[in-house]
């Protein structure tokens, strides 16, 4: 909603012309300032002029030499002019010689084919007040002559953008905005009274009303002996500087109407209405009509549609159609001012992408008592500026009678939500202010006028006390709190994340889309949990289509983001959920969403060297990374060799939490790693966070040993394809207590074909006592032996 | 005896002429070494009388106690040196980067979602998550959202093909935790929701269909709008430096009444310079929508909206940090760029 001062100035004198004062107080009734324009006279020495005689020019048949008077004495000036709009006696804007107009352009005196031209007549265009440059400015006969033509143009003006919310229909108009600034500033306003001259009669053209859920009042008003025409330039500059385009006088005052009270109008040709009858109702399917923008438009059964005898005329409230428009030829002119159900005008406007500003007036509801005083000054204006008659009768079909309503307001609703300080006698003024009539004590009984129908119930009142009071004046307090904070949880979620950042990845965020024929690329079967997906029904890309049912897709995509924009390494984490098309298990209305941890690397990881030389990533990346989660969060974290789509066969594991697979981490298969444009080994991993959050038991103190230790090596043959653990967990077992740390110090694959060599380094410590020779040499030879058992096969000393 | 005084009184030269510890080797022999003088006058006293012996014997262990610190020190001196040799050439340059320990980092918006949690945390408020995929009752009908409001649009909202039509979509905002909170909690509640939530938007400099937000709600039986005012003026004295005003303009949100946009006194040119790069001369930011909890959501979820009140607000994270750290287009955060991340360490 864009307000003119100078057009606001009709209808309230504010207590000040401060441009920040007004801002504040704009911005403190909740109308927030988007922006502020100061219009301006972009010239100097620009006057009104009267065009005293017109010649030919002897030279020159395209221009005429004129001659203008504008100073006291009606001195004549010769001036060379090309427009041929206008005759002797037409009212001009005139730049006198050494005017200086918009861009810079100098007006001097200079012979134009050998006349003398003192200066120039100027269109609209070349002032910068109009687009229109046919021919030049002519303005209305009662312009005065000799006026400095900034001040006939009410220049300069300040013009605020406001931004009004949903629910306040009533302050998208002039009146509105008048009405809220007369309640912030304590001063009077004057609401717009039409004076109708009219004659007998009564519109030709009658209403039925079909579908009272949409239309709930018509009204028509019959204008005749109209002359089409342009309006006068006062109106048009005000439309103008509102943004709207000036059309023709019969649509823009209409308009003028709408940005004035607020009531959306439209005219009719009266004699192109078939029939003379009109019936609102929804549209049947099939249907078609030509809206004014000359788009034929199918309708459907929401639509809500005005129909003469050949059919839709028009769109409610939304647009008319082209063949009852108003044109150059009518003369006879049917004024409608509806009351229409608003969501019934915000989603036919939506759906036929007609978003306009009667509909965007509509959708949040205009005042139904507003349409016979808006037809009445709609009818005044054309009267005055085309001399036209009106006629005294008007058609008023009432489908759904609107009325004020009463509320009852407790003062102890003002203080509930308000706090204490006010009192029955301060809550009753500031109601007052906004019209409301205010009755009774405690409660207040509290009347809503029609143009409010945001006040609905008392907490709508409480609303209105709090905004005329001032937000600002209210006092600040903090409330008690819940002795809250932090779950264990989510403390333990917080160190997940700092050790991950510790070991140098980065946390990344990614949209929670996904392409599902990633999941063919990585080689999901057909019944795997990830081709479980949740799919969106109205995408609004494709990219949107799909929710991701595993975080590797978009880390790799990032990893490939970086390597293409220079990185030679990199690694990057994630938190946030994946989505699975299975019902939650707390509530079933929704899918399955559990929190995901991921993580992907490439290049060298870790402590880097000069010149970036660092450990290449590889598995081993993926499960030290594994390991680490399980020390920070004192997890019982256990990784076992596994195959899994998307990863290197030979280089996976499954994590178990407490004996349960929690996820996978290893080498990203070759395959997948191309895909992603990605060199050498690709690191990566997913594990699902709430089976690692789980709180564990507070650690126990073990006190270390101050005895010495006793430690041997020993190296056992086995199979390629045993996992080291087993072997571990086998030989430690059978060390029993006096075992602190058993630990793979080498591995060696080049004895023979799918054998491979462990050297283990122990170290065994009792609590109490110093281990002798004697006692270690059968625990020893205990371990040996279930190695045996487990297939190893003892190498000698390493 | 003249001979003797005569080794005394030049051995304090010829020991600080010693260069090296192996001249001092030599000079140490020569002065009181098996070989030298001194060790032979010492042999020689067992021929002296018996009255000289006493006094040949007291003058040589003076002597030599004369001599002995002096080349002590001397070489101390000398090892000193040999070591600052050896120091002097195990020289680094200590600007060369030789070795660096990985570095990662929190991304921008957790480290927001972080700093903003825990100053409502310090105020008593508990943390929740709650479902992005989330039922359309929660995520308007519980707020008082009419069935005709704009916002469920399918222009808006993404629905999701789950369960009945319309009845499950992505959260296109935090406040559907309100609700859930408040069906699985008694009064009082102070409860704060981080989390991404996602609107049909078109990707450009300042839009993303999934971007984050912090949801804010406290019901009490006493808490009024001064509370709520007080509330987010701490937090954005903590947020944006102890400086910072803050102001409250009415709006409109269909599950707050009244409501209010909190708008911050720009931080970075102290009110309304004209030339401000971030708060373009207006000397207010507009940071966040706020209001007291509407009756209606009250008794949508059981609770008396005659005994209990409350506020609640919601931001975005995203913008918090573009305002705070100048970040000029919001596509940064997800491109994941390490060069981006690594800035916000």
């Amino acid at each position: 909603m864009r307000v003119s001062l100078d057009w606001l100035a009709d209808y309230i004198a504010l207590p000040t012309d401060d441009v920040a004062e007004i801002r504040e107080a704009f911005e403190s009734l909740g109308h927030e300032v988007e922006g502020i324009e100061f219009p301006e006279a972009d010239w100097t020495e620009v006057v009104i002029a009267e065009v005293i005689s017109i010649e030919p020019h002897p030279d020159a048949d395209k221009v005429r030499l004129c001659q203008v008077v504008y100073d006291d004495a009606r001195t004549p000036v010769d001036v060379v002019c090309g427009a041929w709009n206008f005759d002797v006696g037409a009212i001009v804007p005139f730049a006198k010689p050494g005017a200086v107009l918009p861009g810079g352009f100098e007006i001097g005196t200079r012979k134009i084919r050998g006349v003398q031209s003192n200066g120039m007549i100027c269109s609209e265009r070349e002032l910068g007040i109009g687009e229109d440059a046919a021919g030049i400015l002519v303005l209305d006969a009662d312009a005065t002559v000799g006026l400095d033509f900034a001040e006939y143009v009410a220049l300069p003006d300040v013009i605020f953008d406001l931004s009004i919310t949903p629910n306040r229909p009533d302050a998208m108009s002039m009146m509105g905005i008048a009405r809220e600034l007369s309640a912030y500033f304590d001063v009077p306003y004057s609401m717009v009274e039409p004076d109708l001259p009219t004659v007998p009669g009564t519109p030709s053209t009658s209403v039925d009303i079909e579908d009272p859920s949409g239309c709930l009042r018509f009204t028509g008003r019959e204008i005749q002996n109209v002359v089409i025409g342009r309006s006068p330039f006062w109106m048009r500059q005000r439309l103008r500087s509102a943004g709207v385009r000036s059309i023709s006088n019969a649509v823009d005052v209409t308009n003028y109407v709408m940005l004035e009270l607020g009531h959306p109008l439209h005219a009719f040709d009266a004699d192109r209405v078939v029939g003379e009858h009109l019936v609102v109702r929804r549209a049947e399917s099939g249907e078609k009509m030509t809206t004014l923008d000359d788009i034929e438009r199918a309708l459907s059964q929401d639509d809500l549609v005005i129909c003469d005898a050949s059919g839709p005329i028009s769109l409610a409230g939304t647009m008319g159609g082209a063949t009852s428009e108003v044109s150059q030829q009518t003369t006879r002119v049917f004024l409608e001012a509806a009351t229409w159900d608003p969501p019934t005008i915000m989603w036919m406007s939506r759906r036929h992408g007609l978003r306009s500003e009667a509909s965007s007036r509509f959708e949040r509801g205009v005042d139904p008592g507003l349409p016979l005083r808006a037809s009445s000054r709609a009818a005044q204006l054309l009267a005055a500026m085309s001399g036209a008659t009106i006629l005294e009768g008007v058609v008023d079909e009432i489908a759904v009678p609107v009325t004020e309503h009463t509320l009852e307001l407790r003062l102890s609703d003002i203080t509930r939500t308000l706090g204490p300080g006010f009192s029955v006698g301060e809550v009753a003024r500031l109601l007052e202010k906004l019209e409301l009539d205010v009755a009774g004590a405690d409660p207040l009984s509290v009347v809503v006028p029609t143009f409010r129908p945001d006040l609905e119930r008392p907490i709508d009142l409480v609303e209105e006390v709090a905004r005329l009071h001032g937000f600002d004046r209210f006092g600040e307090s903090l409330p008690r709190g819940s002795a809250a904070g932090l779950t264990a949880e989510q403390h333990r979620e917080r160190r997940l994340r700092s050790a991950l950042v510790g070991a140098g990845l980065h946390q990344a965020v990614h949209l929670s889309f996904m392409d599902p024929d990633d999941l063919d690329m990585i080689g999901y079967p057909a019944d795997h949990w990830a081709r479980r997906i949740v799919t969106v029904r109205n995408p609004l890309r494709e990219e949107e289509g799909a929710l991701r049912t595993t975080l590797l897709p978009g880390l790799l995509a990032s990893l490939r983001y970086n390597a293409s924009h220079g990185a030679g390494h990199g690694g990057l984490f994630e938190t946030g959920r994946v989505f699975f098309s299975e019902a939650d298990d707390t509530d079933a209305r929704i899918p399955q969403q559990p929190v995901r941890v991921g993580f992907a690397l490439f290049g060298v990881s870790g402590g880097l060297e000069l010149g970036g030389s660092g450990r290449p990533t590889d598995a081993f990346t993926a499960t030290a990374l594994a390991r680490l989660i399980g020390e920070v969060l004192d997890l019982d974290l256990e990784l076992r060799p596994a195959t899994y789509p998307g990863y290197h066969p030979g280089r996976c594991a499954e994590v178990a939490v407490s004996g349960n697979v929690v996820g996978h981490v290893g080498e990203v298969h070759p395959t997948v790693a191309r895909h992603y444009d990605l060199e050498g080994r690709v690191a990566a991993g997913e594990l699902n966070m709430p089976d690692l959050l789980a709180p564990t038991p507070k650690p126990q103190l073990e006190s270390p040993s101050v005895f010495p230790r006793s430690e041997f090596d020993l190296a056992f043959v086995i199979e390629r394809d045993m996992p080291a653990v087993e072997l571990l967990a086998a030989t430690v077992a059978a060390g029993g207590e006096l075992i602190e740390s058993a630990e793979v110090f080498d591995e060696y694959r080049g004895l023979e074909e799918g054998r491979k060599s462990l050297a283990i380094h122990y170290v065994l410590r009792a609590p109490d006592r110093t281990l002798s020779g004697e006692e270690v040499a059968p625990v020893r030879s205990a371990m040996i032996e279930a190695a045996a058992a487990t297939g190893a096969e003892l190498r000698g000393r390493a | 005896m003249e001979e003797l005084d005569q080794i005394v009184a030049t051995a304090p030269s010829r020991i600080e002429a010693a260069k090296s510890l192996d001249d001092l080797e030599t000079v140490e022999a020569e002065l009181i070494g098996r070989q030298s003088k001194l060790a032979e006058l010492q042999r020689g006293v067992g021929k002296l009388s018996d009255d000289e012996k006493p006094v040949m014997g007291r003058a040589l262990q003076e002597a030599r106690s004369a001599m002995q610190p002096i080349i002590a020190a001397r070489r101390a001196e000398l090892e000193r040196r040999a070591a600052d040799l050896l120091l002097e050439d195990d020289r680094v340059d200590m600007t060369l980067e030789a070795y660096r320990l990985p570095t990662g980092s929190l991304h921008l918006i957790q480290q927001t979602i972080d700093e903003i949690t825990d100053i409502f945390v310090a105020l008593g408020y508990a943390v929740a998550d709650g479902p992005e995929a989330e039922l359309s009752v929660y995520n308007f009908d519980a707020l008082n959202t009419p069935p005709t409001h704009p916002s469920r649009a399918e222009s808006d909202t993404m629905y999701l093909e789950f369960g009945p039509h319309d009845s499950a979509l992505l959260r296109t905002q935090t406040s559907p935790m309100q609700v859930r909170w408040m069906e699985n909690h008694e009064p009082p509640v102070h409860v704060i929701v981080p989390g991404k939530v996602y609107r049909s938007d078109t990707i450009d400099a300042s839009h993303l269909p999934v971007f984050h937000q912090i949801e804010g709600l406290a019901v009490d039986v006493d808490i009024t709008f001064a509370d709520l005012k007080g509330t987010l003026a701490h937090f954005a004295r903590e947020f944006f430096g102890p400086a910072t005003t803050v102001r409250l303009r009415p709006h409109f949100f269909p599950f707050t009444e009244p409501s209010a946009e909190l708008d911050v006194s720009c931080f970075n040119c102290d009110g309304g310079e004209a030339s401000c790069r971030v708060c373009k001369g207006v000397g207010w930011l507009e940071m966040l929508g706020c209001g007291m909890v509407d009756p209606n959501v009250l008794e949508n979820v059981g609770y008396d909206p005659e005994a209990l009140t409350g506020f609640a607000f919601g931001m975005g994270v995203e913008r918090m940090a573009m305002v705070r750290h100048g970040i000029n287009n919001i596509r940064h955060f997800i491109e994941n760029d390490i060069r981006f991340l690594g800035q916000f360490t």
